[in-house]
């Protein structure tokens, strides 16, 4: 079963996404797209916070550069996005390994403030860097996927290929999570001087799981510009780092599935609750409070608690 | 194999080893006693590459370690099963011992065979295989610290207080292994408080107190020396 989990989570991603989008009105299916965009921010970040245990404010700058790079090199180069989208995922995986060297020589607190401070800057860097990135003006006008005659140019269709983008990422990360590069991140995580004594290069874990978990996020902001065909300064800053955080916790810390099912949820909730007015913003700040104290494992962790309870045989990890 | 030279190591302004020159030949079994406080993990610690040496050298083969990674020296060779074990508690028996591996693993070779020679070593973690670091018992958490460091196929063990927080009787299984793992050829140096039994695998030892080399000598040399039977052996 276990060997087989990435399969079976990419299949259920796509057929259960496959489904929502025959079913789904409009306004919902963006809400859906957006869900699988930021899924796959959460992915990434799950390597850097969930496996190798690096706590990131700076996840939203990530996404912000992929995001910028796809939109600069197709409105004012006139790449083609398929091209774009590569070469932003490089960029910035580059740009996060660059940094990662001095900033992951900081620990805990000091990494997560540092972070945080790279995202502000990274606001304020494409807010006043108005020849490059239109200031808070931002950048509009970038064109539509297609696929030979096909444009993703409507949200069912861009769904599909977002789907399959999401699926394909949750697949490599479980496989990723399950090989030695995976068990060597949460070695890091769990002990770091036993880490060294097994012989494993810690600088090089960690620089590797932040790279990761950049890449992703690029892949996620492409995405983003893609299908709104439009960014801005606001879209990327440090809350978002702050909710793609609030996301894996709610889903459940070092699990793919989990990092899916939190990006969903906390995607859809502030529209389901829409009727708490800002009063939301207290539901959300308890509801994050309950999970932490009494679902440390996140919604995922659900599952295993069930199945102690005597709901199955054996208590399994999650993937 | 391994010798230091007036080693000498300080955390900031206190000395805890003061210029320590010991050595270790291949195929010894080699054992530091002393009392707690004594130096026996900093130096340990030290040629693991886990504290920076203030002084004096540290060769292994020949070669100076100087300030090596300590990763990069057990990829040379020198594998610890460090003090209170440090198993990785969210990772399972198996995965534990893979890691072990990380050090000379490349693309496409298999660890099967190691972590067969490791199970029949300790067919305990064979029964425990799947199951998480934290829920073993600390005899089973003090054989996979030590299964992990032969997964590294060190060419020197550290083991450090293997006996430490073990009913006598497990204590005892522990160094059994040892001794097992040392006939198989293995150059092997322990600390340990229990010198009883670290005298019993050991070839010769050093006793250290206050950081410093108070006596050497073979394994039983050591037990019939007056000075250990009093402090260390309590006859």
């Amino acid at each position: 079963m276990r060997r087989y989990d990435s399969l079976i989570i990419a299949a259920a991603i796509v057929v259960l996404g496959g489904l929502l989008s025959l079913v789904l009105a409009d306004y919902r299916l963006r809400l859906l797209n957006v869900s699988v965009i930021s899924a796959i921010a959460v992915i990434g970040f799950n390597f850097a916070f969930g496996l190798a245990g690096l706590i990131s404010l700076g996840h939203a700058a990530f996404v912000g550069l992929g995001a910028y790079t796809l939109a600069i090199l197709t409105t004012a180069l006139g790449w083609s996005p398929w091209l774009a989208i590569p070469v932003a995922i490089l960029v910035t995986t580059v740009f996060a390994g660059m940094i990662g060297y001095p900033l992951l020589r900081l620990r805990g607190h000091y990494l997560a403030l540092a972070t945080l401070g790279l995202n502000v800057s990274f606001t304020i860097v494409v807010t006043n860097w108005i020849t490059l990135t239109g200031g808070t003006n931002g950048i509009s006008g970038i064109p539509e996927l297609r696929l030979g005659g096909f444009a993703f140019n409507d949200e069912r269709r861009f769904l599909w290929l977002g789907l399959v983008l999401l699926a394909l990422c949750a697949a490599f990360a479980i496989t990723l999570q399950r090989s030695r590069h995976g068990r060597a991140m949460m070695a890091v995580r769990d002990d770091e001087t036993a880490a060294r004594m097994t012989g494993i290069d810690v600088t090089r874990v960690k620089i590797t799981a932040l790279c990761l978990s950049a890449a992703f996020a690029a892949l996620s902001g492409t995405l983003f510009a893609a299908h709104v065909r439009f960014v801005a300064p606001e879209d990327f800053n440090y809350a978002h780092s702050i909710i793609y955080l609030a996301m894996l916790i709610v889903g459940g810390e070092g699990a793919v599935a989990g990092a899916v099912i939190g990006a969903a949820l906390l995607t859809f909730l502030p529209e389901w609750l829409r009727f708490l007015g800002d009063a939301y913003l207290a539901f959300f700040g308890l509801m994050l409070l309950a999970i932490l104290v009494f679902l440390p494992t996140g919604l995922v962790g659900l599952t295993g608690r069930l199945r102690r309870l005597g709901w199955g045989a054996k208590v399994e990890r999650t993937p | 194999m391994l010798a230091t030279d007036n080693l000498v190591v300080a955390y900031g302004g206190s000395v805890a080893l003061h210029g320590i020159s010991m050595h270790v030949g291949s195929g010894e079994t080699v054992a530091l006693i002393g009392a707690n406080g004594a130096g026996k993990t900093t130096l340990l610690r030290g040629i693991s590459g886990l504290n920076p040496i203030r002084s004096g050298s540290i060769r292994f083969d020949g070669q100076t370690l100087g300030t090596l990674a300590s990763e990069k020296r057990v990829r040379l060779g020198i594998a610890q099963a460090p003090e209170g074990r440090r198993i990785f508690p969210g990772l399972t028996v198996e995965e534990n011992l893979i890691l072990g591996t990380t050090p000379w693993r490349r693309w496409g070779q298999s660890p099967a065979k190691d972590l067969e020679r490791v199970f029949d070593l300790f067919p305990r973690l064979k029964e425990r295989r799947t199951q998480l670091g934290w829920s073993l018992s600390g005899g089973e958490q003090q054989m996979l610290a030590i299964g992990r460091a032969l997964m590294a196929r060190p060419r020197l063990l550290l083991l450090d207080e293997p006996s430490l927080g073990l009913a006598p009787r497990l204590a005892e299984e522990v160094y059994e292994r040892i001794r097992e793992i040392a006939a198989a050829g293995l150059t092997i140096l322990v600390v340990e408080q229990n010198t009883v039994l670290a005298l019993a695998v050991a070839d010769r030892g050093y006793v250290l107190e206050n950081g410093r080399v108070v006596l050497e000598g073979s394994a039983a040399e050591l037990k019939q020396d007056a000075r250990v039977r009093e402090a260390y052996l309590g006859r």
